[in-house]
This record gives C-alpha cells, sequence and structure tokens, in this order.
C-alpha cells in the first residue's frame, strides 16, 4: 500500500505530463532538411528516420515489425532501401534521415530483398487466410459470415451478408454447382456443410418478406446519386449484378435485354423445376428495381441499337453482357438433318412452359455433359420422351453437371459416357433415324490439364433415336460487332475485354460475363459482373484504370499459402440434406422437386461450419504485401503458361516449419502462434508502452517464437486486458477475442469488444471488469469520481492500467472505499486481500477472478 | 594450460608479449616485473586526446573480426555529449572450440584491465566492463584477482577516485549463444535482456549501454594498447608485414601438425602461418582447404594460400579475418558437407529476430542437406546462390551478413564438389551418404 501512497504523492503531475505528452515527442522547431526519396525532393525534420519522413510525404514503403509508437527494430527487414554510396542496403525504420540524402524505395534489388523476405515468411506460416470454401468460390462469397448469421437465425443479415458479394442468394442456392462445398474442411471432420443450401434458405426467407410487402436487405450503404448513366446490354446473371452494384454505387442504370423479360439464361436457359421464375428469379430481380434500375426489354444488340447510339444517347460507360447463345456445332455428318436441334432452343421453348413440338412419344439423344445437357434431358422426360439417353464424351467425374446425374437416372433416363458421335444416320427425307457413336478412352493430358479423349478405332456403336439436342457448349453471338462498334474486338471468338478492367479497346464500353469467357457457370457470371461494376465506378469517377486493376486485385481474395493441421476432436454430425420429391412424381412435374430447409434444420446445418477463417484477414498486413510481392493476376485469370511474375504464391523455399497450438484461454486475447512472424510488436509494445511485459522472444534459431514466457497462458502472465497486442499485431496471431455478453443490451453481433466505449464513457458506466468483460457500473456507487475523469484528455498514451492506478490512488487518498471488485487484476493483486471491506468477500480472491467476482459491489438503492 | 605456438624467430610477440612471462596467481608484482600498469602509469595524466592520436598513429584496428579502426571509434564516443560513456571488453568468444581470447585472458589478464582502463581514460568513460564467456572460469577468477589487485595499488577503484581518477572496472561473466559476439548483442545481455542485435547505424560508439555511448573492443584489441604506449606508435605500424600494423591471434586446428594458439604479424601470408606456424598438414594428409573466420568463414583454396592475414584482403578473397580461427581441411573432407555443418550451426545459433537469418538460413542449411543426401533439385545451385546473396544482404547483424560465407566461398573454389551433388548426386569425397560414391584415390591413414 504504501507505493501507493507514494503514486498518488507524485501522481497528479506525471500523470498530467503524460496525459498531455503526445507521441511521437520531437522539438517543435526541429530544423528541416530535403532528401530525395525516388527522385522526389521531400521535407524531413531532424531526428526523423528516413522511414517516418517517407510517410510523412506519402511515400509507401512496406513493413511488418515497424510500430509507430517505438524506435525502429529491424526484424522484418521489409523496410530495407537502397540509399545513394552505400553497398549494404539498409533499413528505414532505423536509418535516420541526413540532409541530401538520395533514397530509392522501389528498385529492383530491394524488392528482390523483400520478396525473398515475404518467400521465407510464408515458407514457416502455416495459416491462410480465406477459408478454402470461400477461396474457391468464384466471388469469394463471405461462407462463414453468412453461416454465423445463420446460426443465429438471422437469415436477413446473412442475405446481407450473402449480397455482399452475389445479389442472388435463392438463384444461386438452386442452380450453383457448389464449388466451395467441395473444399470445406468440415470434410476433414464428417461431411461438408450444405452452403448452397443454407444460402437458398436465407435467401428464401427474404424472398417471403419481400412477397409481404418489405425489402430486400442492401449489402452496401447507398452511395448519393452521381448523375451518371451506365447502359448494361444484357440482363443475364453478369449483366444484373453488374447493374445491381452500379446502382449500389448511385449510377443511373438502364438494362437492355431482347427478350420479353429479364433474366437471361436463367429464365430461358434454366428449367422452371431447378429455378422458379416467378417466385425466385423475378423476386430477386426486383432488388434492381427497387434500387431504381430500368429494364428495356424487347430490345437487342445489333438489330435494335448499336454501340454508337447508346453513347450518343449520352450513356457514360456501356457495359456488354450479352451471354452466349450459339451452340457450337458436332463437326460431324448429317447433323444438319430434321431432328437434330440445339439444346437451348429446346430450352427456351420449353422453360417458356410451351411443348416442344413433337417431342412427347419420341426417343431423343441428348450429347454433350454440361448443365445444358442435363436440362435437355430431364426436361425431355417431363416432355413425355418415350426414351432419353445422356452421351458425354468423357468420363461422369469429369461432367460439370455430375451431381444431377443421378437424379437424371432416377427420373428414368439413360447415361452412356466415354462416346462420342461420328455421324447422324438419316433416312432419305433427311430425318434423324440414329446416331452412330464411337467408344473414347482417356489419353495425355491437354493444355488445361484435362485429359483429353481419345478414339478407340472399331468401337463404333448405334442409338437408334428419333431427336437429336445439341448441349455441346456455345459462344457468343458477336455479329453486332460489325455495325457501329468500332474499337471493340474479338479475341478467339470472344469479346476481347481486359481481365481486371473489363474495358475493351473502345472508351466507356465494358464486356463481362459469357460473352467474354466463354460459356461458365452462373456463379462465375455473377461475379464477372460484380467486378465489372467495380471497374466501371472506377472509370465513371476518373480514375487510372490501371490503378484500378492494383486496387481491384489487392481486394480480390487470394488463394491459400499453406495447408494447416487438420481437425481433430470435433464432434461428428452428419451434414442435413434436402430431400426430394419421389422421381417417379418429379420426372412429370415442373414443380422444384427439393423440400427446402426448416428453419431448425437451417440453422443446425449452418452450426456445423468451424468458422475456419482467418479472423484477421481485412487488416492483415502479410496478407496485403503478399498480394502486392505476388502475382496479383494469379487468382483472377488463370494462365495455362505460368506466371508472368515470381510469386510468393509459388514459394521457392519448402522445408521445416511449424504448427503451434491456438492459445483461447484468456478471455479477450485469441492467440494463433502459427500465424505469427515474430516481428516482435506484440512483445515491444507490451514491454514498453504498456509496461507489462507478457511476451518475448523464446527459443532461439528456427525455433524462435514470439510468445509468452513458458507458453504459459496469458491468464498467468501480468496481462491487463489492454489489447494493445492484438491491436499491434500485422497477422492474426493476436485478436480480440469475440464474446458473448449475455447481461447488457448491446448488439452482441456486432461488439468486438475493442474497449472503446469503456475509454470514450465520460460517466464511467462502462468498466472492464475484474473478470475482463465489460461490466455495467451503477453511477450511484459513491466511489464514482466524476471530476476524476473530466480532466482526463483523451489521449493516445494512456493504458487502463496508468488511469485505474492513478484513480484508486485518489480513492484511497480520499479516504473513499475501494472496492476489490473494480480494479484491474494487476492492480487488486497489488492492494492484497483484506482492503475491499463491505465487499461481499470478493477481496479473498487475490486477483479478483472467481464467481464471487461477479457479485457489484453494494451500493446505496438504485 | 593451451598451447602458445612458436614463432619463427624474428615475429614480433605484443599481444601475447607478456602471456607466460609471470604467473598471474602470483600477484601484481610479477606482472609488474614484465610491463604491466607502467603503460596506465605512463598514460595517467597525459591528455587522452593524446592517447587517442597514439592508437590512431599506430593503425590499430579491432581484432575481434571485423577491422574498424580503434582509434575512430573512441574519436566517435569522446564526441558524443552524454559524460556517461562506457567501456566494454569483448571477451565473450563465442566459436566452438576456440581459446584465443581464453589463452591471451588467462595467460596475461592484466594486459587486458589495463588496456581496458587505458581505453576508458581515452574515451573519458567512468564504467567499463570486461565482458567473458561465463565457461571461463579460470579467466573469470584471474581477470577479477587482476581487478583487485589494480584497485588495491590504486590504479582503479576508490582509491584512485581519491586521487581524481574515477574509473569502475568491473568483470561480467555471461552465458550465451554464439551470436553474443555481436556488440550490440553483447549490450543487450548485459542490460539482461535477450541477446538481439540492434540496427547499425546508430552505433553503440553514439547509443550503447543503457542508451550511453559504449566503446565495444575484443580483449585482444584491447590487450595491445598498454603495449603501444609503452613501445610507441611506430613500433607497433611497424609489427605487421606488408605494409599492416601490428599482429594478430590465429588458433590453427583440423589437419595440421600442431595445433593451438599463435601470434603472427598482420599481412602475413596464410602459407607461412600453416607451414611456419602450424608445420604443415598432418601426417598423410595433403592441403584442400582453409576455413579461415570460424563458423561464418570462407574456404580458401591452395590458389588462395598467398592472401595475407588482412581484413580487407581476407574478404575480397571470399573469407573473414572474424576470430582469426583457422581450420585446415584435407583431402578427405566434403566440402558441401563442411558447408553444410557450418549453415547448420549458424542457424542453430540464430538469435531469431530478422527473417533472412531466422528462417533463411535455416533453409541454406535445407538446401546443402538435399544435397548431400541426394534429394537436390535441378534449380538447388541458382536458389542457393540466390538466397546466399539475400540472406547477406537482407540480414540485420555480422551473423546473418556472414552466415551464407561458407557456401558462397564454396561454390566459388570448388563449384565442381558442389555441382557434382547437386547434378550427379555423387560426392568425390566419398563422405556424403546415401550418395553414390566415386573412386578416389585410398587417403594413406
Amino acid at each position: 500500500m504504501a507505493d501507493l501512497i507514494e503514486i498518488q504523492a507524485t501522481a497528479p503531475t506525471l500523470a498530467e505530463r503524460l496525459f498531455e505528452t503526445q507521441s511521437p515527442q520531437r522539438p517543435h522547431s526541429a530544423p528541416a532538411f530535403t532528401i530525395e526519396v525516388d527522385g522526389r525532393q521531400v521535407t524531413g525534420r531532424a531526428g526523423q528516420t528516413i522511414l517516418e519522413v517517407c510517410r510523412d510525404n506519402g511515400i509507401e514503403i512496406p513493413t511488418l515489425c515497424y510500430e509507430p509508437k517505438l524506435p525502429g527494430f529491424g526484424a522484418c527487414r521489409m523496410c530495407v532501401v537502397e540509399v545513394e554510396g552505400e553497398d549494404h542496403p539498409p533499413i528505414s525504420c532505423a536509418r535516420a534521415a541526413e540532409a541530401g540524402m538520395v533514397v530509392r524505395t522501389q528498385t529492383e534489388r530491394v524488392r528482390a530483398l523483400r520478396h525473398t523476405n515475404l518467400e521465407l515468411i510464408f515458407s514457416d506460416h502455416n495459416a491462410y487466410c480465406l477459408p478454402p470454401c470461400q477461396n474457391k468460390c468464384p466471388s469469394h462469397i463471405d461462407i462463414p459470415g453468412f453461416l454465423k448469421a445463420n446460426t443465429e437465425g438471422d437469415f436477413v443479415e446473412s442475405a446481407r451478408i450473402f449480397k455482399r458479394t452475389i445479389p442472388f442468394p435463392s438463384v444461386l442456392g438452386r442452380v450453383c454447382p457448389a464449388p466451395c462445398e467441395e473444399h470445406c474442411r468440415r470434410d476433414e471432420v464428417d461431411e461438408a456443410i450444405a452452403i448452397r443450401d443454407s444460402h437458398r434458405y436465407a435467401g428464401d426467407q427474404v424472398l417471403r418478406l419481400q412477397a409481404e410487402g418489405r425489402k430486400a436487405p442492401v449489402p452496401f450503404e447507398l452511395q448519393p446519386r452521381s448523375g451518371k448513366r451506365v447502359a448494361v446490354i444484357g440482363s443475364g446473371p453478369a449483366g444484373a449484378s453488374a447493374a445491381y452494384y452500379l446502382l449500389i454505387d448511385g449510377h443511373d442504370v438502364t438494362i437492355y435485354e431482347r427478350d420479353e423479360k429479364p433474366g437471361g439464361m436463367l429464365r430461358y436457359g434454366i428449367p422452371e423445376y431447378r429455378l422458379p421464375k416467378d417466385s425466385v428469379v423475378d423476386g430477386e430481380y426486383q432488388s434492381i428495381l427497387d434500387l431504381g434500375g430500368r429494364f428495356e426489354c424487347g430490345r437487342a444488340l445489333g438489330t435494335d441499337f448499336t454501340l454508337d447510339d447508346l453513347q450518343n444517347q449520352g450513356y457514360d460507360a456501356v457495359c456488354v453482357a450479352i451471354g452466349c447463345y450459339d451452340t457450337n456445332k458436332l463437326g460431324v455428318p448429317g447433323e444438319d438433318a430434321d431432328g437434330v436441334f440445339d439444346g437451348l432452343e429446346y430450352l427456351r421453348t420449353a422453360t417458356l412452359g410451351l411443348p416442344f413440338p413433337g417431342h412427347a412419344g419420341s426417343r431423343v439423344v441428348v450429347i454433350g455433359g454440361g448443365f445444358t445437357s442435363m436440362d435437355c434431358t430431364r426436361t425431355s422426360l417431363r416432355q413425355g420422351a418415350s426414351e432419353v439417353t445422356l452421351v458425354y464424351r468423357r468420363d461422369m467425374k469429369e461432367m460439370s453437371a455430375s451431381s444431377e446425374v443421378h437424379e437424371a437416372i432416377e427420373e428414368g433416363a439413360h447415361a452412356i459416357f466415354q462416346a462420342a458421335p461420328t455421324r447422324v444416320i438419316t433416312s432419305e427425307r433427311n430425318t434423324v433415324t440414329g446416331v452412330e457413336f464411337q467408344r473414347m478412352r482417356m489419353g495425355a493430358p491437354d493444355a488445361s490439364g484435362r485429359r483429353r479423349p481419345e478414339p478407340v478405332p472399331g468401337t463404333e456403336f448405334t442409338i437408334e433415336c428419333d431427336r437429336v439436342l445439341l448441349a455441346i457448349g456455345q459462344g457468343p453471338e458477336l455479329a453486332w460487332l460489325d455495325h457501329g462498334s468500332d474499337g471493340v474486338r474479338v479475341n478467339r471468338n470472344r469479346l476481347a475485354a481486359d481481365a481486371v478492367t473489363f474495358s475493351t479497346g473502345r472508351a466507356g464500353v465494358f464486356g463481362t460475363g459469357d460473352v467474354r469467357v466463354g460459356a461458365t457457370t452462373v456463379v462465375q457470371a455473377i461475379a464477372e459482373g460484380r467486378r465489372a461494376a467495380y471497374a466501371i465506378d472506377a472509370y465513371l469517377k476518373g480514375m487510372d484504370l490501371d490503378d484500378v486493376r492494383t486496387r481491384q486485385t489487392i481486394a480480390e481474395p487470394q488463394p491459400a499459402f499453406l495447408s494447416i493441421v487438420p481437425f481433430t476432436g470435433e464432434l461428428k454430425e452428419p451434414r442435413h440434406r434436402l430431400r426430394s420429391m419421389p422421381a417417379d412424381v418429379r420426372n412429370r412435374s415442373y414443380v422444384e422437386y427439393e423440400i427446402p430447409y426448416t428453419q431448425v434444420e437451417a440453422m443446425d446445418e449452418a452450426r456445423r461450419c468451424l468458422q475456419c477463417t482467418c479472423e484477421a484477414i481485412g487488416y492483415c498486413d502479410l496478407r496485403r504485401l503478399g498480394i502486392e510481392y505476388g502475382t496479383t493476376l494469379a487468382t483472377l485469370e488463370p494462365s495455362r503458361t505460368g506466371f508472368s511474375h515470381r510469386s510468393v504464391l509459388e514459394n521457392r523455399f519448402t522445408g521445416y516449419n511449424h504448427d503451434y497450438i491456438r492459445d483461447d484461454s484468456h478471455a479477450f486475447i485469441l492467440r494463433e502462434p502459427s500465424r505469427c512472424i515474430d516481428c516482435g510488436r506484440c512483445a515491444r509494445v507490451c514491454a514498453e508502452v504498456v509496461g507489462a511485459a507478457c511476451y518475448d522472444f523464446m527459443r532461439i534459431g528456427m525455433d524462435t517464437l514470439v510468445t509468452t514466457p513458458l507458453d504459459m497462458s496469458l491468464n498467468d502472465t501480468p496481462c491487463v486486458s489492454c489489447g494493445r497486442c492484438a491491436e499491434t499485431c500485422p497477422t492474426g496471431a493476436l485478436m480480440p477475442k469475440p464474446r458473448v455478453l449475455e447481461q447488457y443490451d448491446v448488439d452482441e453481433s456486432r461488439c468486438i469488444l475493442c474497449g472503446i466505449c469503456v475509454d470514450a464513457c465520460p460517466y464511467d458506466a462502462l468498466r472492464c471488469g475484474p473478470d475482463f468483460e465489460l461490466a455495467h457500473e451503477t453511477r450511484a456507487v459513491p466511489d464514482i469520481d466524476l471530476l476524476s475523469y473530466s480532466a482526463v484528455q483523451h489521449d493516445t498514451e494512456m493504458s487502463y492500467v496508468r488511469r485505474e492506478r492513478d484513480w484508486m490512488a485518489r480513492a484511497l487518498a480520499a479516504g473513499r472505499d475501494v472496492s476489490i471488485d473494480r480494479l484491474l487484476p494487476v492492480l487488486s493483486a497489488r492492494i492484497g486481500p483484506g482492503r475491499g471491506e463491505g465487499n461481499g468477500g470478493a477481496g479473498g480472491s487475490g486477483n479478483g477472478r472467481g464467481g464471487e467476482a461477479h457479485q457489484l459491489p453494494p451500493g446505496p438503492a438504485r | 594450460m593451451p598451447a602458445i605456438l612458436a614463432t619463427p624467430a624474428g615475429w614480433p610477440r605484443i599481444t601475447l608479449a607478456a602471456a607466460g612471462q609471470y604467473d598471474p596467481d602470483e600477484g601484481l608484482a610479477a606482472a609488474e616485473r614484465v610491463g604491466a600498469w607502467a603503460a596506465w602509469r605512463q598514460a595517467v595524466g597525459s591528455s587522452p586526446d593524446g592517447l587517442v592520436a597514439l592508437v590512431a598513429r599506430a593503425g590499430l584496428r579491432g581484432l575481434g573480426g571485423a577491422g574498424y579502426p580503434t582509434a575512430d571509434k573512441w574519436r566517435s564516443a569522446r564526441s558524443q555529449e552524454d559524460p556517461e560513456r562506457v567501456v566494454i571488453a569483448n571477451g565473450i568468444e563465442a566459436d566452438p572450440g576456440a581459446f584465443v581470447d581464453r589463452t591471451l585472458m588467462e595467460l596475461d589478464p592484466h594486459a587486458v584491465i589495463e588496456g581496458t582502463a587505458l581505453a576508458a581514460y581515452a574515451v573519458g568513460a567512468r564504467r567499463a566492463c570486461v565482458a567473458v564467456n561465463a565457461a571461463y572460469d579460470l579467466a573469470v577468477s584471474r581477470l577479477r584477482a587482476a581487478v583487485a589487485e589494480a584497485e588495491d595499488a590504486g590504479y582503479l577503484g576508490p582509491r584512485a577516485a581519491e586521487r581524481g581518477l574515477d574509473l569502475q572496472v568491473e568483470v561480467r561473466p555471461l552465458q550465451g549463444a554464439f551470436v553474443l559476439g555481436e556488440e550490440t548483442v553483447l549490450i543487450h545481455a548485459l542490460q539482461s535482456d535477450r541477446g538481439m542485435p540492434d540496427q547499425r547505424p546508430p552505433f553503440p560508439s553514439v547509443r550503447g549501454l543503457d542508451g550511453h555511448p559504449t566503446v565495444v573492443n575484443n580483449v585482444e584489441t584491447l590487450a595491445a594498447v598498454p603495449w603501444i604506449v609503452r613501445q610507441g606508435a611506430e613500433a607497433f605500424a611497424a609489427a605487421g608485414r606488408n605494409g599492416l600494423p601490428g599482429t594478430k591471434l590465429v588458433q590453427v586446428s583440423g589437419n595440421a601438425r600442431l595445433t593451438g594458439v599463435a601470434e603472427v604479424p598482420m599481412g602475413t601470408p596464410l602459407r607461412e602461418i600453416l607451414d611456419q606456424v602450424a608445420g604443415g598438414m598432418s601426417d598423410g594428409s595433403t592441403f584442400k582447404a582453409l576455413l579461415v573466420g570460424g563458423p561464418p568463414g570462407g574456404f580458401l583454396p591452395e590458389s588462395r594460400l598467398d592472401t595475407p592475414l588482412d581484413p580487407d584482403a581476407l574478404q575480397a578473397a571470399g573469407g573473414i579475418l572474424g576470430s582469426g580461427l583457422i581450420l585446415v581441411v584435407d583431402q578427405r573432407a566434403c566440402m558441401v558437407e563442411l558447408g553444410r555443418v557450418m549453415e547448420r550451426f549458424m542457424s542453430d545459433e540464430s538469435c531469431g529476430k530478422c527473417i533472412p537469418c531466422r528462417i533463411g538460413t535455416r533453409r541454406l542449411f535445407e538446401l546443402t542437406d538435399r544435397a548431400t543426401s541426394g534429394r537436390a533439385r535441378p534449380t538447388d545451385p541458382q536458389l542457393l546462390l540466390d538466397l546466399a546473396a539475400d540472406v547477406r544482404d537482407g540480414s540485420l547483424c555480422g551473423h546473418g551478413i556472414l552466415a551464407p560465407n561458407p557456401l558462397i566461398s564454396g561454390m566459388r573454389y570448388f563449384r565442381d564438389e558442389f555441382d557434382a551433388h547437386f547434378n550427379a548426386g555423387t560426392c568425390p569425397a566419398g563422405v556424403c551418404n546415401p550418395l553414390r560414391v566415386t573412386p578416389v584415390a585410398a587417403a594413406p591413414r
């Protein structure tokens, strides 16, 4: 106690001085001088390091271990620069700037050094950024995020999270091939999460609300109207998602559609039994109308208007998203015969609800292995074809629609794999009587890595049929390019447009979706549309599109860096599967055949998610630098010829690395040492700013790790739960731990327990309680001293401890009772037991932890 | 008692001038009979600037390895405003198997203490500290005895303070890893922090122990100072060869006929050290390489044997002066395997602060490990060179900067042998397993 009284004697002046201190401390009149950085003359002041001068002048030098409150440390070696006249490149965080210095921050040599450093870090970084599901999703949906919302039953929030990257959760919930589920890490425990069915449920809940007259959630704050006009050509998934995000960005969007109703392939390519048009497509497209988008249906590019026309009408930008509607030709004799149909034409008729003439009772052969072929097969069954045979030239597992094959067979279709047509057999009147096929076997892998099928001679066989439906892929219709579209080019039979900026050769004209990349999945098209919207928005704001390329590639998630230890010990719980209608019922019906989740099922399924994402992904410096110094286009446009840059993703260095165990014993701070890069920031901040010294470098050599002494739990260190370590950590090795509060009326899903409310509350109504949680203090407790707080400025250097200590010293000096419950553990340990009179016995628990510590000090009646 | 190798007649003895001439356990009088503390008595009262100038004229350079001019270091510390200056004598000697400094400290502790005191006087320091490897029990006790005797004699401590000469010399045994020999690491260790280096500049002579200007000199450097004061700068400057000043303690080990510590004039060609000091190769050995400078040193082949013992010349040849360790390697050794062992040592001894050293040296070790176990990849030779250059240029302190040296010099002089491991999967020396062994002429044993 004596030392506390002493503190009281000196504290006010010291504290006041500390509170007035601004960091970093420098003489106000430090002489200024000029140094040259990257060819620019910039002004520095005496005492500044090169890094500080650069940061002051807006020149970015990458750092990982630099903590602005502390002197340079020099562990990460990322801030290395070249100084003219010096052989060994110095690090800028520790090197004082001197007048006349000539500094280069981005030479090939220093970039190579930084690159090597990053590669070395990643070679011992057993962690990943995005969970694999989100990584593999073409649009990188925040899957753990919306599943988390699902577990809480907040399906509108779930849909909102989903809509951040894809505007149509219900549509995708029905038609997405769900590449995410193939990579789900729950598979290591039992079965992958039903991700698609989960967002389908969330989306359907929103549709239900919409049917009741409510509005769908909008993922972002609506931007003020920009006054810019954008024409989107094509209302399919790509065009619609581009329009959606452009509308949110505040632009005026008109969507041109050649058909009678918007939707593109969603409406005219996917049958009703898979995707109900009225309830789902119209329902989700309603959100575009809600945002102020306009559809101009029945107007086709090339016949009704040209690009010139649109731009003459004053559109500031035009986005071409017309998709792929030209079915490829078989290239075998007889394919012009009567009875050979384009699968898309067939589906178009069928999805309009019209029976295709002559289909009932006919024998149908469907050629192809994609979703279109599957839709043709199953629709033919529903239209009464007597026999339907699907033929695909590769193996079943290579089919993009392989999941549907079993359902089709259940419904009565036949499927033949590894056979390719050699000719269409016709009668004298040129009508189809059959198709001759040849067996295929898998040959050597081609450039795309898929094994190319090759024919096996002498294995020809014939299937007799009346009709042939071709579904062997589509290309875009590009006839419109002949008129009024100068400057737009074709590349390999597709519209030529950049993969990131989506700009065609013509100013203000962008191309996205299938017309740019060829026929792909709906989710891919939606991802394309969203990214095109970003690029168009940037163009409309007058930004440099090359900058946009960098910005956007950094914004896009990147693949994982390393694999990680498998999950063990999780309880097994099977996946909740959607039930289907019986095959003999559904093959005569266009009604959606899958029976959706109940709410309980949806919540239970979402609860299975292991939430294996890295929580630090948004602010991880290592990730940002890894992207900057890697091949940024790696995921956006996979290159078949290899990467042009050296990539940190293709690490040159592999070898011994560490798997550390997560420490979640602390109530506030989550430690994930596998993500630690040994920068030492936490150790230095803890020791030098906070004064607690919970961490240090431990062990030597490759095994060095910044951790607690003996790897003990943070609870056993002098930790004061100030959170400074988590705040300064450049990666996700130390994180504020999300906690669920039960006692108070706060939005639990959004509180990260940052403690800012505690800091900011002028009435001290919220405090950091003895059990490291936010505790609600009654204002009637007599020992709250408002005056002592009103004098405190909102400073940056003050820690809880210091304030707490000063407060306690004054309270004691004033002869007031200091109840031990009110104190931080570090201080209550110092005050010792027995001081907290009238405290319900909590004084006995030295560090104030334990059940009794939850009691509030008895005070006057509230 | 460590062996001191005989040197040819006419070679000067400076650092070891009094070593073996008196028994340190017999007290101050015995030491003073061979000249101990004469320089101190001579220097005290004269101008410290004059002492600095004398050392500058002598051309004394740091003998701990880096070869930085001692007088410049002193001047830099002396020019600082902070009056609380500190002198640290570095007697850590962390190289495995080395006993150069240990020999000096055990046989002539008074020279070390006197040199430290002189340095403190020149710099204007009131505190000096001799940091000694804690494993050197005898050296610690003799140094402590020497300090006590000097205090009793009124050269240092309270009795000197009565005469207006305020200087405390403390002997601090320190335990630690290899990197402890680095000056900023040593300073951290003396502050009871974890031994990790700081980025230089600022050099310790500007901001060192507890933030005060600090001169860190090797004990060998400091032991030469009293001799310079007694015999004059010119005598010291003339002691070396090829125009270089002074002498250097070296330690020959390995396949030489004689092994041990010797004092040789600076600038002596390595060949002369091998032939005239170590007596040539041991029986049945033929020369293959010298590892000059300890584990972070460089491998020098026969063709570089005429390199003089001089920091600059050695650096140009790919070695370092370092601790003065000279490992003689004969034809039975595999250079890749030796490089692997050195790299493993450097990796394990890294303090772990900076990335290139902590992970980079480990990856270098793994590259050589792949080569010596027949798992090399086609890209490995280039990767080894690239990574070695990046570790050298990117590391924080001398440990990481020098760590790739054995591999860089090995690739430079013994490329055939490295290529045999990398490309053909063979070990010409027949050392590495399970590589296929190419026939070699059996070495007579």
